[in-house]
């Protein structure tokens, strides 16, 4: 570069800019300078070549723009001589990139170099391609570079180039690296002895190994060999060891390939493996030296990940933990946080729980930590290794820490003390207790959710709820407390107030005048739960206070007149109803107990989830082995909550009376004392009720007859539930599985399965060409199923995702599985599950198809005919449109058909076509390959032979067009004996219409539609 | 440092005492300093000058000039600096033009004399046709907007006869500003043709022509021609001046020195482009600037009808009226 004048004149120029202006002047003066040079291509010499791309490159550097001369930069590659060679190349590979149409004139060039024989250009023309390689130079290069990196007669310098350029073309392309022939070379390469060209290789093994693994397991021993040399031989020439550490870098690559592979068999290897991890272990202390100490955690932290990934033995386990637990209690700050962090990456590893919980204190002291990262590392920590055990002191320890903690954290804090004491709490009491501390405390931050759950909880549990009643007054007794506070203590008060009646200060007049005190500093939604607990209140003084009642109807009156929608209707509504005496009680009697439901705040705190990978929430999820909820029989006094299981909430669904009290409610008044039902959870609010509580309605049929506004008919078969009595070992099968299918294919909800141990419910939900179903698997005898698997074999075209189902039903209890859906492609195949359990000694197994058939992914479309014609003729012929003549087909009326063709989501448009015994019909079909696609259908039928008809599908997608004429033609020909059923069933003439598909709302309390299912 | 800041603090208390603008007048506030600066020891030593007598003049009615001035020779120089303002579409549509003068005066006259400015301005020449009750002359009369005068003119007299009468204050100052938005007699026509040939080549033919009197003469002309930024080459051709491509403005410059009325003069330039990687963004094609002086030439055509002095002891002056118009923003665009 020496001898440049100009450029070194430029330079110097540049620098002694008194301001950004004058450089950018000066910029743009040389850039026209060169602008002219390249333009006289005449006067161009190399020399002056040379210097201009330097000077580009050097203008590129500040940061200017320089969009022009890339040409002259490529064309300099191809220079004979190493000055403008080596210009050419670093200019290059500075301002184009990958993408760039020059860089295909150079491939040539660059190809010439490498395989030339000078060992110089060999390198420039590897590092080019190494940093801005694409895909057109690994398809022309990767050969020639494999060649290079295995060849001896190369030095190393060449080769270690070579081998990081083919992990670039590799990496974009990696087709460019021949899986057979090459597993042998890379393990040779393996061998080598230079440990610069071993590291490079090692890089490029890990880039191999995440992409197919078990093609380089023959590379499996030689890391281990690589890593035995590093750590226990220490055969390192000098210059590769850091501060005494033998090549770290090629120790954590080598580690991190060895995580590819899922196991190592050999034991020999294993064990030389273990010996050398044992090593890292051992040998890894905290120095004083940052660098030295970098170094060596980084070669401990990757050890520490392959011990977990190996599941090593326990104590090696124990050290571990050992280790980390010198670490968060070191005062190095980032030391302590990589400690935390992977403390909890270690609970991912069941049997470590114990050892870690060694450390609570530790991690304890470092949730008071000056920073905020790692107090966040530690509240994870704690949160993940919270268990039955320490529940108790991990959430009186974080209420503690609330109250310093700072506001950012706060929200997260109380959700997860939240969640942990609803998770172990050992009983119920202190969940109430935690729960109206947290209140108390951080009343800001707690979300609505938790306080819901306070009352679920307290709702469903009757001796929880005197204890509840006298901790809400006792908070009332403070001076200053937070609207949240108030809401829980006036709903609970409202509800079990009178459980405290002789207590002294909890008289009803006593609890109106203090819950009063509070009105006017509250907001306005919780006014109205107020107004419910005076209605309350008044209700349960027993006899009537004439003094109370007057000042509540006081209230009553005030709010009359409220400008509030909400506050207005229950005041008037109370006071009218207070007036009515007796009939008053059998409106506001208390409140019936809440179906259960996975707690929304676990779902809740995976939103709020932070954006560190490795959050020990996610690991938690990853550990349960299911999220289905599992619904007890309801004992809340003695069946406490087994520890270390999936959340088992207590809860009563099957209470004959309390469900009977709730439905012989008149339907208006439910709506108005219901606002305050907390509903955490729609999904769970849609899908709850359904197969739960159709059995004790069933039940309930057969003690009190029919309840007049359910309408349920008599005829219902109370098989739906077998009474305790009827209990046999065999089982039976009750109804036809090909039926229930055939209906579900028409309808989102209903009955798949039921024999008489096990009733199977799905309940489905479509959008678009996703569908989530839910599999309700009751359990109807009062002994539970074990063995229960549920195995989904899907077809090719539908992508199916089954939570895990619990290797037990309880008795009398319900399991629900969600299954997500996905449609790839347009397919007539359907998905079967594989259901089996054991009951006693039985083992019954079934195999039941799932009922995500093509007409699923379906929407209906109405069509007029301005839109229908355009399309109709766009498609032209086959294999878009498809025609054929369908003989034997059953006979049915010309509207019958129309309604068949309703059910399955294809809507017929009447009046499109002008012949009245034609049908002409559209709908739109989902899946991820098609998208949304329009699909045509016509029908002729030939009024004189009913038999036979002429049916023409026409979509955009030939596959779809075939399988939806195809499924047409299934269900014309052997029409489901379940879609003849609803109409009969339904009561009315086999000419109605059933226009609308059914919806799921309708469906789930249409008796008629169950029945259908049942039938 | 310690004696100019009182000085300073002083002085901040005589402009501004108790936060209300008192005193804004530089030549009163000098007299006030009356710390000498540091001073080398080698430098003249100081005059002796008699020391005014500051709150005479503040409290005085004339507060901005001294009393007891005399020179020699009295002289009053009068500048009218006007500066054009225009903006032009390709077409030669004027599309804004606006002319902002100043008249700006240098006093060197004794005792406390009494001037009086005649403009050719509308309604100072209406009101005087009026009070002398004769008919208007027939002439260029000119509409001045937004007239500012100095401290010193007398506003009394200038709401009741239009004219405009001051004692000046000694030395330097500007008497009045003004802003004229009709009738602009613009000094310059330019007429831009840029072609642009491919991807590489442009021709650039600019024709710049000079409108006022044959017998005046602009100095100073430069033409500042926009080209895009990947130009290469260029290659002029001009009857006068000299052109040149800039890089680091991206402008083709064509100087000419002096420029005689009612001539004019071309440039042809051919220009290559270099070709970029980037995507073609299409040239977004600034507007040619023009600089320029023109001596002797007022763009509104304002001119002084008379200037005249009054003094009790009655000497004789010599007034001397200059004018000149300058290139504000003088834009067209291309």
């Amino acid at each position: 570069m020496t001898g440049m004048r100009g450029l070194s004149v430029f330079i110097s120029d540049i620098r002694n800019c008194q301001n950004k202006e004058a450089e950018r002047l000066r910029v743009d003066k040389e850039l026209g300078n060169i602008r002219t040079c390249f333009k006289n291509e005449k006067v161009l010499t190399p020399y002056k070549k040379k210097k201009y791309v330097w000077k580009m490159l050097y203008i590129h550097m500040l940061g200017y723009d320089v969009d022009f001369g890339h040409m002259e930069a490529v064309s300099l590659i191809s220079a004979p001589k190493y000055p403008e060679k080596q210009v050419g190349y670093i200019v290059t590979s500075c301002l184009l990139n990958e993408n760039n149409d020059f860089l295909k004139l150079a491939i040539n060039t660059v190809r010439n170099d490498i395989i030339g024989r000078n060992e110089t250009f060999q390198c420039l023309a590897l590092t080019l391609v190494g940093n801005i390689g694409g895909r057109d130079f690994s398809e022309s290069l990767a050969p020639d570079v494999q060649k290079l990196l295995i060849s001896s007669s190369c030095r190393p310098l060449v080769r270690k180039k070579a081998a990081l350029c083919l992990l670039r073309l590799f990496r974009k392309n990696p087709d460019a690296v021949n899986v057979d022939g090459w597993a042998d070379r890379m393990a040779q390469l393996l061998d080598e002895r230079d440990i610069g060209v071993l590291t490079s290789s090692t890089s490029l093994l890990v880039a191999l190994v995440s992409n197919n693994h078990e093609a380089y397991s023959s590379c499996l021993p030689k890391c281990v060999k690589i890593l035995e040399r590093l750590s226990r031989n220490q055969d390192v020439p000098q210059e590769y060891t850091y501060y005494g550490i033998p090549s770290p870098w090629l120790q954590v690559k080598a580690m991190r390939a060895l995580q590819y592979f899922p196991t190592i068999e050999d034991p020999s290897t294993r064990k030389a493996l273990f010996e050398v991890l044992q090593r890292i272990l051992m040998g890894t202390d905290v120095v004083k030296n940052v660098n030295k100490n970098n170094a060596s955690h980084a070669v401990l932290f990757e050890a520490l990940s392959l011990v977990m990934h190996l599941d090593a033995e326990k104590e090696m386990m124990s050290q571990c933990v050992a280790l980390l637990g010198k670490f968060i209690s070191v005062r190095e700050p980032n030391i302590r946080y990589l400690g935390l962090e992977n403390m909890t990456r270690m609970l991912m590893i069941t049997d470590v729980q114990d050892i870690i919980k060694k450390h609570q204190s530790q991690i304890i002291t470092s949730l008071k930590d000056p920073d905020i990262s790692i107090r966040r590392r530690a509240l994870d920590l704690l949160y993940g290794m919270c268990d039955v055990s320490n529940a108790k002191d991990i959430v009186e320890e974080l209420l503690q820490y609330l109250s310093t903690a700072e506001f950012s954290m706060r929200e997260e804090l109380s959700l997860k003390a939240a969640i942990l004491a609803e998770k172990f709490a050992p009983d119920l009491s202190w969940y109430v207790d935690v729960i109206l501390q947290l209140i108390d405390k951080a009343g800001d931050f707690v979300s609505d959710d938790i306080w819901f759950r306070v009352v679920q909880f307290v709702t469903n549990n009757e001796d929880l709820q005197p204890y509840a009643a006298s901790k809400a007054r006792e908070y009332l007794d403070k001076i200053a407390i937070h609207e949240t506070m108030v809401k829980v203590s006036a709903y609970i008060l409202g509800e079990y107030g009178h459980l405290l009646a002789r207590q002294p200060g909890c008289s009803a007049s006593e609890l109106f005048n203090i819950l009063h005190e509070k009105l006017p500093t509250v907001s306005t939604p919780t006014i109205p739960i107020l107004l419910s607990t005076y209605a309350k209140l008044l209700m349960h003084t027993q006899p009537p206070d004439p003094e109370l009642q007057k000042k509540i109807w006081a209230v009553f009156k005030k709010y009359e007149s409220c400008i509030d929608v909400e506050i207005q209707q229950r005041a008037v509504e109370y006071f009218e109803l207070s007036k009515k005496g007796a009939a008053f009680m059998d409106v506001l009697a208390e409140m019936p107990k809440f179906p259960e439901r996975q707690s929304s705040l676990i779902k809740k705190a995976e939103d709020v989830e932070d954006t560190a990978d490795q959050s020990a929430i996610k690991l938690r999820a990853q550990q349960q082995p299911s999220n289905a909820l599992v619904l007890a029989e309801p004992q809340p006094v003695n069946g406490a909550p087994s520890p270390l299981k999936v959340p088992i909430v207590s809860g009563s669904t099957q209470d004959p009376d309390s469900v009977a009290r709730s439905l012989s409610q008149p339907n208006g008044t439910i709506g108005n004392i219901d606002p305050q039902i907390p509903s955490p959870d729609l999904l769970s609010d849609l899908l709850g009720p359904l197969a739960i509580e159709a059995a004790p309605e069933a039940v309930s049929t057969d003690q009190h007859g029919p309840i007049g506004a359910e309408g349920v008919p008599e005829e219902v078969d109370g098989s739906a539930i077998v009474p305790v009595e009827e209990q046999t070992n065999s089982t039976e099968l009750i109804g036809n599985i090909a039926e229930r299918f055939h209906a579900l294919c028409l309808k989102d909800s209903g009955v798949l399965y039921e024999d008489s141990h096990v009733q199977i419910g799905i309940k489905a939900e479509w959008r678009g060409h996703h569908g989530r179903l839910v599999l309700f698997m009751g359990n109807k005898n009062t002994s539970p199923l074990t063995s229960v698997q549920a195995l989904i074999l899907p077809p090719a075209h539908l992508k199916l995702d089954l939570s895990p189902v619990p290797d037990t039903i309880p008795p009398r209890a319900q399991v629900q599985s969600p299954l997500e859906v996905m449609n790839i492609r347009p397919s007539r195949d359907v998905a079967v599950l594989d259901f089996s359990y054991k009951f006693g000694t039985n083992m019954v197994n079934a195999k039941l198809r799932i009922p995500a058939t093509l007409n699923k992914f379906l929407q209906p479309l109405q069509l007029t005919s301005e839109e229908f014609f355009p399309q109709w003729r766009a498609l032209s012929g086959p294999p878009l449109k498809l025609q054929e003549v369908v003989r034997g087909v059953r006979p049915l009326a010309l509207p019958e058909m129309a309604n068949l063709f309703n059910s399955f989501h294809v809507t017929v448009c009447p009046g499109l076509d002008p012949n009245p015994n034609n049908l002409v019909a559209s709908t739109t079909f989902y899946s991820e390959s098609t998208g949304a696609m329009l699909c045509l259908a016509r029908i002729e039928t030939d009024p004189a032979d009913r038999t036979q008809l002429r049916m023409t599908v026409g979509s955009g997608d030939p596959s779809l067009t075939f399988e939806l004429k195809e499924f047409i033609k299934e269900q014309l020909i052997t029409i489901p004996m379940g879609s003849r059923a609803i109409v009969p069933a339904a009561g009315s003439g086999p000419a109605q219409p059933v226009a609308q598909p059914p919806s799921p709302a309708t469906l789930a309390d249409d008796p008629g539609a169950l029945l259908a299912g049942l039938l | 440092m310690e004696t100019p800041r009182i000085d300073i603090w002083y002085g901040i208390a005589e402009i501004m005492d108790f936060g209300y603008p008192q005193n804004l007048s530089p030549e009163i506030l000098k007299l006030y300093i009356t710390q000498e600066g540091v001073r080398s020891p080698f430098s003249s030593k100081p005059k002796d000058k008699p020391v005014p007598n500051a709150t005479l003049q503040v409290t005085g009615a004339v507060g901005w000039r001294r009393e007891g001035l005399a020179y020699k020779k009295n002289e009053v120089f009068l500048d009218i600096v006007e500066s054009v303002n225009l903006l032009m579409s390709s077409k030669g549509n004027v599309l804004r033009c606006d002319v902002t003068g100043k008249v700006l005066m240098k006093c060197f006259l004794s005792g406390m004399p009494d001037l009086k400015l005649g403009l050719n301005d509308k309604i100072g020449l209406e009101k005087e046709s009026e009070m002398k009750s004769r008919p208007a002359k027939s002439g260029k009369t000119i509409e001045l907007d937004d007239v500012t005068f100095h401290q010193c003119v007398n506003l009394t007299r200038f709401n009741s006869e239009k004219t405009v009468s001051f004692v000046p204050p000694d030395g330097e100052f500007e008497l009045m500003k003004y802003r004229i938005t009709e009738g602009v007699n613009l000094p310059f026509r330019v007429l831009p043709t840029i072609k642009e040939l491919g991807r590489t080549r442009m021709e650039v033919n600019v024709k710049v022509k000079s409108v006022f009197g044959a017998k005046m003469f602009a100095l100073g002309v430069v033409v500042k021609i926009p080209v895009p930024k990947q130009t290469a080459k260029t290659n002029f051709q001009v009857t006068t001046g000299r052109a040149k491509y800039n890089p680091s403005i991206d402008c083709l410059v064509w100087k000419i020195r002096k420029f005689p009325g009612q001539t004019e003069s071309t440039l042809s330039a051919e220009i290559e482009l270099i070709s970029t990687m980037g995507e073609k963004k299409s040239w977004t094609r600034p507007p040619i600037q023009m600089e320029f002086q023109v001596p002797m030439f007022t763009a509104s055509g304002l001119r002084v009808r008379f200037l005249k002095v009054w003094e009790k002891s009655g000497y004789n002056t010599v007034e001397w009226v200059r004018y000149i118009t300058k290139a504000g923003s003088y834009e067209i665009r291309c």
